[in-house]
């Protein structure tokens, strides 16, 4: 017996994959794909940026960040030595400051020649008594003249190898400042993207959105699952960025190594899968703030 | 249940849908609103579930005051109604499930509770094996028994119906009609918005009638006859 209201047309029946509970997959299209795929880029170009930033700071042995400069005092005694140390540790920025004992000195000429055949002892005379200078965080850009101009008054001198050491430091903090720029923009336009993405999609899910809230639903019910998608796809795009730098980093070990470079690419995984995510839910963020003003505005 | 007095709608268009309206629906009833198109049946019924707020007078819902609530207050109140739309509204790209557990969802319900309700229901409007189908493959007939169906779910104290019958056969609406009178004995008030006053014969209610968005006409009846 046929059902009142029942079947009127055969229609083939689709069937789609679904999650325990019985809810669908949400709908995974192009505009998902290829904001994946920008975002993915954006987020490469960044990691291997930052990959640079690691390579350059290791290559110039500030990694740890232990940039000292040394005063030498030629025909000094301990007495004055001891002076010219208290005088340099009154320099603002000076973090530290300490005398290097004779015994120090002697175990680095030691490691230094090796063990050639060469009188020690006639070195070690010659050589000029030492004061380490560690600079503090807060280092100004003169600090390295206040301390040659101290040297100087003391009769000391300052290494001069030690300036370009601190030069490229410098032109380092201000590649890193450059590049926290950068990072910030892409970040910014990533959120964009994405934004842009799911606002097709919540044009798309109009009706499902208007529906939910003619049920009843709170306005972060019908957001919680669009930032959720931007951040799954942000965190994807992040993850895939990041597995994509693998071959570059393995490629070019071989030539890093003889630089004296070994790169972590281990130490971005988190920055990047977060950053991706922050970014996909800030963009998600973005997008259901424009449509509720919309609702608003037309209501 | 709901209170109007001296009901006023009037649309940002200019257009005044309801004037003067005065009218109470006590709990437990079953209203049918007639009347020509472009009434105002559609519109009270919006103003009913919070969808455009009065323009003046007053109107009551649940103790709710629809016309100076606020919006969060407003969806609290419709988790209690269960609406029934002109055209469905079902979500095409959902299955009969999804669609039904919505209001579910909406409120929090457990998930491993979700499915053997949404069968329950289905179950009441005949349709428990069309659980994990899309709405494209099921008749009109079917389509509406979804909506009912979900408008069911959650034990509403209110259900509002839009012409929950039009463009169904005359075996089917009656079928639809049985549902609704079966949610009425179990105690939701019913109000729903038609043109056929035929639905009457067997299935009796109170009456009001809206002429121009003005009320025309309430009569508390059992057969057309009292219509006329």
């Amino acid at each position: 017996m046929r059902k009142p209201g029942g079947r009127t047309s055969p229609v083939n029946e689709r069937s789609a994959p679904r999650l325990p509970g019985g809810f669908s997959l949400p709908p995974f299209g192009v505009h998902q794909w290829l904001a994946l795929v920008i975002v993915c880029v954006a987020l490469w170009v960044l990691g291997l940026l930052w990959l640079g930033m690691q390579a350059g700071s290791q290559w110039m042995g500030t990694w740890q960040h232990d940039v000292h400069f040394h005063v030498y005092m030629e025909r000094g005694n301990q007495a004055s030595l001891r002076r010219l140390a208290d005088q340099l540790t009154l320099i603002p920025g000076v973090a530290s400051v300490r005398i290097v004992s004779h015994q120090e000195t002697a175990t680095w000429l030691h490691g230094w020649l090796e063990g050639g055949a060469v009188d020690e002892s006639e070195l070690l005379r010659s050589l000029p008594g030492t004061v380490e200078v560690t600079p503090g965080a807060e280092a100004g850009e003169f600090l390295y003249s206040d301390i040659a101009d101290e040297a100087r008054r003391w009769g000391a001198s300052l290494n001069r190898g030690e300036l370009h050491l601190v030069q490229a430091q410098r032109w380092l903090a201000d590649v890193e400042r450059l590049l926290w720029l950068i990072t910030l923009v892409l970040v910014l336009a990533m959120a964009i993207i994405i934004s842009n993405t799911l606002r097709m999609t919540l044009l798309a899910r109009a009706d499902e959105i208007q529906l939910m809230r003619l049920l009843g639903a709170n306005e972060w019910f019908v957001r919680m699952p669009f930032i959720l998608e931007g951040m799954l796809l942000g965190a994807g795009a992040g993850l895939l960025a990041w597995v994509l730098l693998w071959p570059l980093i393995l490629g070019a070990s071989g030539w890093f190594a003889a630089l004296g470079v070994s790169l972590n690419g281990f130490i971005l995984l988190a920055p990047m899968v977060f950053g991706g995510g922050i970014a996909g839910s800030f963009g998600a963020w973005i997008a259901t703030m424009r449509l509720s003003n919309e609702n608003v505005a037309t209501s | 249940m709901i209170q109007a007095r001296q009901l006023m709608l009037r649309y940002p268009t200019g257009k005044i849908a309801l004037s003067g309206i005065t009218l109470h629906f006590p709990k437990g009833s079953f209203i049918y609103l007639t009347g020509e198109s472009g009434a105002g049946k559609s519109s009270l019924l919006r103003c009913l579930y919070g969808h455009v707020r009065p323009t003046s007078g007053q109107l009551s819902v649940q103790d709710l005051d629809m016309r100076l609530s606020q919006e969060h207050q407003v969806r609290k109140l419709r988790r209690h109604i269960g609406i029934i739309f002109q055209d469905h509204r079902l979500l095409f790209s959902r299955t009969v499930f999804e669609n039904v557990a919505l209001p579910l969802r909406v409120q929090n319900w457990k998930p491993d509770r979700l499915v053997s309700r949404a069968r329950k229901v289905l179950e009441f409007v005949g349709l428990e094996d069309r659980l994990w189908s899309f709405p494209e493959a099921l008749s009109g007939g079917e389509q509406q028994r979804v909506a009912i169906a979900r408008a069911m779910s959650t034990r509403p104290s209110l259900i509002l119906a839009d012409e929950p019958t039009g463009n169904l056969d005359i075996e089917t609406a009656r079928r639809i009609m049985d549902y609704l009178m079966e949610l009425n004995r179990q105690g939701s008030t019913v109000i729903m918005a038609t043109h056929d006053l035929q639905l009457m014969d067997t299935h009796p209610g109170e009456l009001v009638r809206l002429h121009g968005g003005t009320l025309a006409e309430k009569v508390r009846h059992t057969s057309p006859a009292d219509v006329e």
